[in-house]
């Protein structure tokens, strides 16, 4: 029985192809049990997503239950299997190990570092264990690979980042004020992004919201949309003077914010920073005030080349990422190497060991005389024999094993010293 | 002080700062531990090396300048971790250790010390333990007006670098020099204070040269200046900064100046 996955994923499939082949849960459940009922593979769970669909299975012949299940979920979406057969990865043993635990750890993802993939992960596996198609191979496997993807999460900063505008704004807000909360925020205009923007700051505990914009009753809608306060527009140099962070977001053909008028505000702040985040195109502040003191401006092009920096930082946490990811396979592999290598181990010795007291038994039976030393001799003699006959192929064992290729070595030994048919 | 206690002290505060180091680097939780552990065991021999040193000197074990350098590391360690584990700065120990490590050094590399005949009198000794407390807090001061100016850089360049990700808010850092700069500077006063009516009884006058005395009365009236300003004219952030840097390389000037340099302080 090996383990085993196969399906295709987003990096080889187009998303046509992914979408015509995911499958809701209703029709999952039904999958799983005809793909078991079929006889071939004896534990099954699919995992289906807009990114990915894959089979995680047992069997003895992972190429042909590959085919069976593929041949199942095609019939199930009405497609044809051979436009989808070229495209299909199988992944066996070690290779299925590792590919599980990096999908479940979101090292595998479209964005690598995405939260959502590990909760869809585990909703295939509980559908599966709810339908009763999960045995204790594919348990330890998935377990083994949650608790990989929460090691991963939380030793390495790959989730850690922001890889949108709007929240990579925020997090430039929480690296100048220490926290977010009772923040004031003024929006300037009403765009979409500006709002999500604010949105964002709100949920971080941000606190009044103002906004400003020249059409009275826009600032108003939005004000009411995000429970805050709307401030007339020529107003605006004065609500300046008392926010911490100020989204803006107009279509004005020329800054709206003026240095000027900054330099004027920043007098009456005793020093409060102030934050701008200008999404608009072209820009609402002057760029000139980046030469302020506790003035802190970035527009579109700054946060889209803080959101770059901060991919690159995950791509090396990523790496980091990668690495606990192998070390645990190994762990894991012996462990389950360990675990199917003991009883052959077991009955080697045992057969050895049978041998050895029947051949010491007959000769010593035909050595009446012999003192109590030559016995002990003899015991001691053929006992080191046997263990030193033993010592290379038991470490040859668990060695083929823990790399994940013990298999056939087991089969080996099982025929060379007739221990019987392995279950 | 005895080599045999001393050594491990350096040797764990040496280990310490190369993996806070390598915890900026390369942030991996295990690093940081083995710091904070390594911190613990260098902190631990210290302590013990200076209860050896005062119960062999059947005094208190800072009557020396070497000495005092020595129990003023003892503290900025101590303060280093509790900092730490309070505020959750975790990049704390790579920016005070590397300071630790050298006052160390230079403390246990001085001339051998022997204590000041002097010295004498209950009053002397609070005047050094106030000093040092203040010269402790004056390394966090400093230590947090360079982690300021650094993330100041970083948000007004707009690239993103290493200490971005690493170091906390402006407000946070701002906030720590202040702290700091407050809980240093009354100490500093009072302990300068205490030296001066001291030197009064001791030699008539409290006005003579005295190197040691002439500096830190410098690095007195740079922070003493820091504080007004911070109080009255709302200083804050980047000039704040530049003058906890300045009143540091006093402070650094006086302690050189006491070690190397002929005077009442000399012991």
């Amino acid at each position: 029985m090996a383990l085993f996955v196969a399906g295709l994923s987003h990096k080889n499939a187009p998303v046509a192809l992914r979408e015509q082949l995911a499958v809701d849960d209703d029709k999952l459940r039904e999958l799983v049990r005809d793909i078991q009922g079929a006889g071939v593979l004896p534990e099954v769970v699919v995992l289906s997503t807009c990114n990915r669909v894959e089979v995680y299975g047992v069997a003895d012949a992972p190429g042909e239950a590959r085919a069976l299940a593929f041949r199942y979920l095609c019939r199930h979406r009405g497609i044809d299997l051979a436009g989808v057969e070229p495209l299909l990865y199988t992944h066996v043993e070690a290779e299925a190990v590792r590919h599980a635990f990096r999908v479940a750890a979101s090292l595998d993802s479209m964005m690598v570092g995405e939260p959502q993939i590990l909760g869809q992960v585990k909703d295939a596996f509980a559908l599966a264990q709810a339908c009763e198609t999960v045995g204790p191979r594919l348990h330890t496997l998935f377990s083994q690979a949650f608790s990989v993807a929460k090691r991963v999460r939380s030793e390495t900063e790959i989730a850690r980042h922001a890889v949108s505008v709007s929240f990579a704004a925020v997090e430039l807000a929480k690296k100048i004020f220490a926290g977010l909360a009772r923040r004031a925020v003024l929006l300037v205009g009403a765009g979409k992004m500006s709002e999500l923007a604010a949105k964002h700051l709100v949920e971080q505990g941000a606190f009044p919201v103002y906004v400003a914009n020249r059409t009275w009753s826009r600032a108003q809608d939005l004000a009411r949309a995000l429970s805050g306060t709307a401030v007339p527009w020529d107003e605006l140099e004065t609500a300046l003077g008392t926010v911490d962070i100020v989204v803006t977001s107009t279509g004005a053909p020329t800054p709206v914010v003026t240095r000027e008028a900054v330099r004027r505000v920043m007098h009456g702040r005793r020093g409060r920073p102030l934050f701008f985040i200008d999404i608009a195109v072209p820009r609402d502040v002057e760029p000139g005030v980046d030469a302020l003191t506790d003035v802190y401006r970035y527009d579109i092009d700054d946060l889209k080349q803080v959101v770059d920096s901060n991919l690159r930082e995950r791509a090396r946490e990523a790496q980091r990422a990668e690495a606990l990811i192998e070390r645990e396979v190994g762990k894991f592999l012996a462990r389950l190497g360990d675990v199917e290598v003991i009883p052959t181990i077991v009955s080697l010795r045992a057969r050895l060991e049978e041998i050895r007291v029947g051949e010491v038994k007959r000769t010593l039976a035909r050595l009446p005389e012999a003192t109590p030393e030559t016995r002990a001799a003899i015991e001691a003699l053929s006992t080191a024999m046997v263990n030193k006959i033993l010592h290379a192929p038991i470490t040859k064992l668990r060695e083929s094993s823990r790399q994940g290729a013990g298999r056939s070595w087991l089969e080996l030994v099982h025929e060379l010293f007739a221990l019987g048919r392995r279950s | 002080m005895h080599p045999g206690l001393i050594n491990p002290a350096v040797v764990g505060y040496i280990c310490a700062m190369g993996l806070a180091l390598a915890y900026l680097v390369q942030r991996h939780e295990l690093v940081h531990r083995l710091a904070v552990l390594s911190t613990l065991a260098g902190w631990a021999a210290h302590t013990v090396a200076l209860i050896v040193r005062a119960v062999e000197l059947g005094a208190p074990p800072f009557g020396s300048l070497p000495d005092a350098v020595s129990v003023a590391v003892w503290v900025i360690v101590l303060l280093e971790v509790l900092i730490e584990q309070r505020s959750g700065l975790r990049v704390l120990g790579a920016f005070v250790l590397p300071i630790a490590v050298v006052l160390i050094l230079k403390a246990t590399t001085a001339r051998p010390a022997t204590l000041a005949p002097a010295l004498a009198g209950a009053w002397v000794w609070v005047h050094i333990a106030l000093a040092l407390i203040g010269i402790a807090a004056f390394v966090f001061n400093f230590v947090g007006a360079i982690m300021y100016l650094l993330q100041e850089r970083q948000l007004k360049l707009k690239r993103p670098g290493a200490f971005y990700y690493r170091l906390p808010a402006l407000e946070t850092l701002d906030r720590l020099t202040f702290r700091t700069l407050a809980l240093g500077f009354p100490f500093l006063t009072v302990g300068l204070l205490l030296g001066a009516l001291w030197a009064r009884t001791s030699w008539g006058t409290a006005l003579t040269f005295d190197p040691l005395a002439f500096f830190s009365l410098v690095a007195w009236v740079i922070y003493a200046g820091t504080l007004a300003g911070r109080a009255a004219a709302g200083w804050h952030g980047r000039r704040a900064a530049y003058f906890a840097i300045v009143g540091f390389a006093a402070l650094v000037v006086t302690l050189g100046a006491g070690l190397f340099m002929p005077g009442r302080h000399g012991f």
